[in-house]
């Protein structure tokens, strides 16, 4: 069972990265734009019970390290997306007012959007990585959030989808 | 609670796995760049070909963003520009180097740099505040760490991170972007940090100068040209703090280069043997003026009929 999880869920997961980097960076979107990798983590995080999704969170901070643009000491994403995958399905999992309907996953994504870039600014300026003025900062975070609140009903049923692929879970969204 | 025990274990297992990542890069074990690297090698076709296919659609977008102008006029004026705004620069590089070198100089070279040209593949996610570009030339041309990157104007940024055949640049808009500034004629100097926009700080060392809106700032050059090159056009002065109590004067400077319109940068490999000092400062268009004709009518003594 988990030998199947891990190989469905390994191309996807490297589809998406790929997609991330070739695709949505050619775009410099204004206000940050958004990134894939980041709400389709947060949303298989929503969707799963807690030790699926610290593995998922990890993953995904992992390859978002791995991206050239990371500005940070490689394991900052790694870390800030596995905190925020367990703490996520430990809050929304089995929470019938997040996970009973979609606007209320777009709603927790969104939240969870800004607060993983939020705790990123937190820990950079721990470890010292230089962000820009704080007006700029949070002109980009609101930029993100608003991009992530776009984009999110799009990607939703798809990620809902790839989630039950992955699992195998009997409802899709 | 649900599988409580086995849970907080994988947490923990992962926790300490982050921050042994974390350990391992901030002590600059090797391992860490290398993966970095092969995935870096392995994305570039993918993001070199993510930008042909995608051409038309940016286009698309940035004709929207600037309202019904189209993105083949903006880039053929830009080019038209750019073109006058060098040769304006050879104009005056040729007579400094005339009267003060006697034509050492060559005038094409501008200012002496052998350079690769690169086209911009992908531009870097904001996701963590970064402002990257990736070029399509790498190890392969001759490029390697620390080179500096021009744009059609002046500074571009410099060469972060290098592949064989793709380069990393951070941007001189890069908030943790420092390069020391000269400003054209006084010789003053001072560090010019980026802010994550088009616009940068300069920071004076010497607290008996001064610095006025409309001072030209050129790159002071390093040690061997790398990362800079001397002479490089980076902005011109804005606006000038002069609080009482700064230690020092800081300033507001506007790049001349438009970060967000970055199509092909030229890698500077090696550096002018002589510094070119402030040959290189783009010069403002003078009007000329236009003769007005006069036309003098005498009137005919008598009328016509």
């Amino acid at each position: 069972m988990l030998t199947r999880q891990i190989s469905i869920a390994t191309p996807i997961f490297l589809i998406i990265y790929v997609i991330q980097e070739a695709v949505i960076s050619q775009f410099r979107l204004p206000g940050g734009g958004f990134s894939i990798l980041l709400i389709f983590a947060l949303t298989l995080a929503v969707l799963s019970e807690t030790e699926v999704a610290a593995v998922v969170g990890f993953s995904a901070g992992f390859l978002m390290d791995l991206s050239q643009t990371a500005a940070g000491p490689f394991g900052q994403w790694t870390l800030i997306m596995l905190m925020a995958g367990y703490a996520i399905s430990y809050i929304g999992y089995g929470d019938d007012n997040v996970q009973a309907n979609a606007t209320g996953i777009i709603f927790f994504i969104v939240i969870a959007n800004l607060l993983v870039e939020i705790a990123y600014v937190a820990s950079a300026a721990l470890l010292g990585v230089s962000l820009g003025s704080f007006i700029q900062v949070l002109i980009t975070l609101f930029g993100m959030s608003i991009w992530a609140l776009l984009v999110s009903p799009i990607l939703l049923p798809i990620f809902s989808r790839l989630h039950s692929l992955i699992f195998d879970a009997r409802s899709t969204l | 609670m649900r599988n409580g025990g086995r849970a907080r274990l994988l947490l923990v297992i992962l926790i300490v796995t982050s921050l042994f990542l974390i350990t391992l890069d901030l002590r600059g074990v090797k391992v860490i760049d290398s993966f970095k690297q092969g995935s870096q090698t392995i994305m570039s076709p993918f993001q070199r070909a993510g930008s042909v296919v995608l051409t038309p659609v940016k286009n698309f977008f940035s004709d929207v963003t600037h309202l019904g102008r189209t993105r083949n006029q903006i880039e053929k004026l830009q080019a038209e520009n750019a073109n006058l705004k060098q040769r304006l620069i050879n104009r005056k590089n040729a007579d400094a180097q005339l009267k003060q070198l006697k034509s050492i100089l060559d005038l094409a070279g501008t200012g002496g740099y052998k350079i690769v040209n690169a086209k911009v593949i992908s531009h870097g996610s904001s996701q963590s505040f970064s402002q990257t570009i990736t070029i399509d030339s790498g190890s392969n041309s001759g490029i390697k760490k620390n080179m500096t990157v021009l744009s059609q104007y002046g500074i571009a940024g410099v060469v972060k991170d290098v592949y064989p055949t793709s380069a990393l640049i951070q941007l001189a808009s890069d908030p943790s972007f420092r390069i020391g500034a000269r400003i054209a004629g006084t010789q003053q100097i001072g560090i010019l940090t980026g802010r994550g926009t088009g616009a940068a700080t300069l920071q004076l060392l010497d607290n008996s100068t001064t610095v006025k809106e409309g001072d030209v700032l050129l790159s002071r050059g390093s040690i061997a040209n790398r990362p800079f090159v001397p002479g490089v056009p980076l902005g011109y002065v804005t606006s000038v703090d002069n609080s009482a109590g700064a230690v020092a004067q800081t300033a507001t400077i506007r790049y001349y280069t438009n970060f967000s319109t970055l199509g092909v940068v030229a890698v500077v490999v090696s550096g002018s043997d002589s510094n070119p000092g402030d040959a290189l400062v783009p010069v403002k268009p003078r009007v000329t003026p236009i003769p007005t004709v006069t036309v003098f009518v005498t009137p005919s003594p008598t009328p016509t009929k």
